[in-house]
């Protein structure tokens, strides 16, 4: 088989057993890998969602048909049902972790139950062996990957959890290759849960390549392509990700306390060029990354990866916070007790937010930079005011009565791009399948960046059918399980020359978004049967309601009404949100099990 | 409404690598571009003509190369032999720079006889004047398409992507008026993605000029998705030359004469109040 390992198991925690899970190849054809093939995988193995913290609950590691292959292609994706959003939930992580499950023998692995004891799986020659994790069980992210290296050797890829995840912390991440993380859902907490503390995979295996000429050809090109590209070129390699801070704060978007403003008079302070100037160490890349926007930093105390721009955001300007060091040792912390930065930070917000209008007295203030890293460490420890940070916003709020003060859509916080200052952006976080994110549609390329061309970001017209189609192409860049950033560089025609140069699978430009809108309307169909409906496709009041004073925002609120009714139109769903019979039959769904 | 075709699209696209920098990998990832994605031409710098000619060797894509590139200020005759050994080496068109100075001075007999003695060295391969009109006044860009005509060029040509900007509508409508239906019209010069190119093809470019041409080419199968939203033209001012005159890279004169023109446009006001 080309491209695919041709093999995925299954292993239940509880009693130990292992199992081939057959996937055919048209089930391949219709959903590739990563994303999409684990979202159908998770939906036939737990039709009726259940409580994600269960040992009903499954939790998938995702590689794809290009994993181990091209330019970024070390990713993997985990897909379970998010303990923070209750919604279906996939986290992407880079690093080389994916290379390293396929060079093991497996496309995929889907755990179930739960281990009696703290546990760990080995992933090598096409098996997976379940270990005790006595001796690890409580240690930090770093130590963990360090303990399984030198038992597993220095080839060994490790993704785990950190004291977060055995915490159940609803927000806690799972960490692989040091510091890369499927950070957003809280999926590791559901590790946590199934007292599984990390899986460790190394092995030798090639992936087979359909057409080796063409695929000379191809990757030569991508080199090209990327190299060229002055985002991924230029800007990524120079400044990393918080070379966004001085756009987005120029563009008046970059939220500050809690999305009260979109102006951060100190956002020089935390941008990527003070980064470069004051705390960078070296560029970082991923497995075959030629971009490299990763940033390993020093503090006068520590040193570690990162932050990067959603982190600079979430413990800076979102805090009013513009201490540099405070914030990247937060990050640092979070990296080592396995928390997602963005909820952590967005969170944290909220409660500052909360103390400063009288509804919590927990003593959290704005610009308190010496005290991040200790809210992070009480949450990770669910200690302190740490165990109602650990709630994550949604829940934070609403347990001190003010519920509108939490920024997040279907309880995952909203990250560093204000849905005012970009309609196209409001539109994809309010329909997103997994909640305030901003990965699902990412507007701010055509918004802000002008890529592939600059729209108005304060009109709606057209922005309907835009997301749509920048949710279906970010379904297939996840289920090929690639970097987001090669969509700066080529398009839909290159993403399917790859498929069809590693795989031998030839299904064209239509087919291949095709399969992204299958992905998305199959996300949707199980988030209606975990009990979402179009009234969570929706923004906090602040954003319809409240307006900014200064910036180059000011004066504009989210017009979601204008677009949603022609969002769900575009998808071929009813007025309120429900795929129709004939969008089914069209994708292949009509399948009343998953329907 | 977008009344193209990703292969009618290809077809016009001169695939393009001028840089100073650029070695014999990237001139064959070039060709290799231009085969897959069906380019009509390579542009190429003259050095690099006989390797591009030989990685194409049994594909329709014709090699071009540039002449007296970018400034144009060499002499006829260096010109002359730099077109005579382009097409000797296998190129099938020329892109020649016209003396932007002379042109300026009004010497208009020797911009003439400075593109006649190219389109004579060049022999069977056809010869696209570029105009460099950042340099130019609407006049001058009048004179320029005219003066090529007259020496028996094919095509006219905007821009070498080295001066002040690069292709604008209102510079292509302007020289497609002046050269008639006859003669092409290339535009080059800052076209980087397919709401650029499109922009330009309907004021009547018949040829593109670009690096970006993998992506101009897959933009449109984007753009079948709401064209409307894609192709909307808030803002004039984001392609008019007016706005991109700059008083460290043009002539003073001409500098100024852009700007003259900016300040009774009625657009000038709606681009103020959108950035105010």
């Amino acid at each position: 088989m080309n491209g695919w390992m041709g093999r995925i198991v299954t292993v239940d925690l509880g009693s130990g057993r292992q199992e081939e899970l057959p996937v055919s190849d048209e089930m391949r054809r219709r959903y590739l890998g990563g994303r999409g093939l684990g979202v159908r995988l998770y939906s036939d193995l737990c039709p009726q969602p259940p409580d994600p913290l269960a040992p009903e609950n499954a939790i998938l590691f995702m590689a794809g048909p290009l994993t181990g292959t091209v330019m970024t292609s070390g990713r993997f994706q985990v897909v379970s049902r998010s303990p923070l959003t209750g919604t279906i939930c996939d986290s992407s992580s880079g690093g080389s972790f994916g290379a390293a499950l396929k060079s093991a023998g497996l496309d995929g692995l889907v755990i179930r139950g739960r281990a009696e004891r703290p546990v760990y799986l080995v992933v090598s020659h096409g098996q997976v062996e379940m270990r005790d994790a006595a001796g690890i069980w409580g240690l930090d992210t770093q130590r963990t990957q360090k303990a399984l290296q030198e038992r597993a050797g220095a080839k060994a890829s490790v993704a785990c959890i950190g004291p977060a995840g055995e915490n159940r912390v609803l927000f806690a991440a799972i960490l692989n290759d040091r510091d890369r993380a499927a950070g957003r859902g809280g999926l590791g907490a559901v590790m946590g849960a199934k007292n599984l503390k990390a899986v460790v995979a190394a092995g030798d295996r090639a992936t087979a390549i359909a057409d080796p000429v063409g695929y000379k050809e191809m990757s030569l090109r991508l080199d090209r392509a990327v190299d060229k590209n002055p985002v991924t070129g230029k800007s990524l390699q120079v400044l990393g990700t918080s070379v966004l801070v001085n756009i987005v704060n120029a563009h008046g978007m970059f939220p500050t306390e809690n999305f009260r403003r979109g102006v951060f008079n100190d956002a020089e302070g935390i941008s990527g060029e003070k980064i470069a100037e004051s705390l960078l160490q070296r560029q970082s890349a991923c497995y075959k990354c030629p971009i490299g926007c990763g940033r390993t930093t020093r503090t006068r105390n520590k040193s570690g990866e990162g932050p990067e721009y959603e982190t600079v955001w979430a413990f800076g300007a979102h805090l009013g916070v513009s201490d540099l060091s405070a914030i990247a040792e937060a990050n640092y912390a979070c990296n080592e007790l396995g928390l997602d930065t963005i909820t952590m930070g967005s969170t944290i917000g909220c409660a500052m937010e909360l103390c400063e209008c009288g509804a919590w007295d927990a003593g959290l203030r704005w610009g308190d930079a010496g005290r991040l890293t200790g809210w992070v460490e009480d949450t990770a420890y669910v200690r302190g005011v740490g165990a109602d940070l650990a709630l994550g916003s949604k829940r934070l709020a609403a347990k001190h009565g003010r519920p509108e003060l939490a920024m997040q859509v279907k309880g995952m916080e909203i990250p560093a791009y204000d849905p005012r200052g970009a309609q196209g952006m409001a539109l994809a976080y309010a329909t997103s399948s997994r909640g305030g994110c901003h990965m699902r549609a990412y507007m701010i390329m055509p918004e802000i960046l002008g890529h592939p061309v600059f729209l108005d970001r304060f009109s709606t017209a057209g922005k309907p059918e835009i997301v749509a189609l920048f949710q279906d192409i970010a379904a297939v860049v996840d289920s090929l399980v690639l970097c987001r950033f090669l969509q700066f560089a080529v398009g839909i025609s290159t993403l399917s020359e790859m498929l069809r140069t590693v795989t031998g699978l030839d299904i064209g430009d239509e087919e291949l978004l095709r399969v992204g809108r299958r992905i998305n309307t199959l996300e949707r169909l199980y988030n209606l049967r975990a009990g979402f409906t179009r009234a969570d496709d929706t923004l906090p009041p602040r954003f319809r309601n409240e307006e900014f004073q200064t910036g180059s925002s000011r004066h504009r609120v989210v017009r979601l009404e204008e677009m949603l009714d022609r969002y769900y139109a575009v998808r071929g769903w009813d007025p309120q949100g429900r795929p129709t019979a004939a969008t089914l039959a069209e994708l292949g769904l009509q399948d009343g099990r998953r329907g | 409404m977008i009344d193209l075709d990703r292969q009618t699209l290809a077809r016009m696209i001169d695939h393009t690598e001028l840089s100073a920098h650029s070695g014999e990998k990237k001139i064959a990832n070039l060709c290799s571009e231009a085969r897959t994605f069906g380019f009509y031409a390579v542009c190429v710098n003259g050095g690099f003509v006989r390797y591009a000619v030989e990685k194409l060797a049994g594909s329709p894509v014709v090699v071009c190369s540039v002449v007296g590139f970018p400034l144009g200020a060499c002499t006829s005759a260096a010109k002359a032999f730099e077109a005579r050994e382009a097409v000797a080496n296998g190129a099938g068109e020329i892109d020649m720079v016209i003396s932007v100075g002379a042109l300026r001075e009004k010497r208009l007999d020797f911009v003439r006889d400075d593109i006649r003695s190219v389109v004579e060295a060049s022999g069977p391969a056809l010869v696209k004047v570029i105009l460099e009109t950042c340099f130019l006044t609407d006049e001058e860009i009048v004179a320029g398409c005219e003066l090529s005509v007259q020496a028996g060029a094919k095509f006219v040509k905007t821009s070498t992507g080295f001066g002040a900007f690069g292709a604008f509508p209102d510079h292509i409508r302007l020289m497609r008026k002046t050269v008639g239906p006859d003669i092409g019209v290339k535009a080059s010069g800052g076209i980087r993605n397919f709401k650029d190119a499109w922009r330009l093809i309907r004021a009547g470019a018949s040829r593109l000029g670009v690096s970006a041409s993998v992506a101009i080419v897959e933009g449109l199968s984007l753009y079948r998705f709401a064209p409307d939203a894609w192709l909307e033209e808030e803002i004039p001012c984001h392609f008019c030359p007016s706005r991109f005159a700059s008083i460290d890279k043009q002539p003073k004169a001409v500098y100024a004469y852009y700007k003259k023109k900016c300040l009774p446009c009625p657009h000038l006001e709606t681009f103020n109040r959108f950035y105010e």
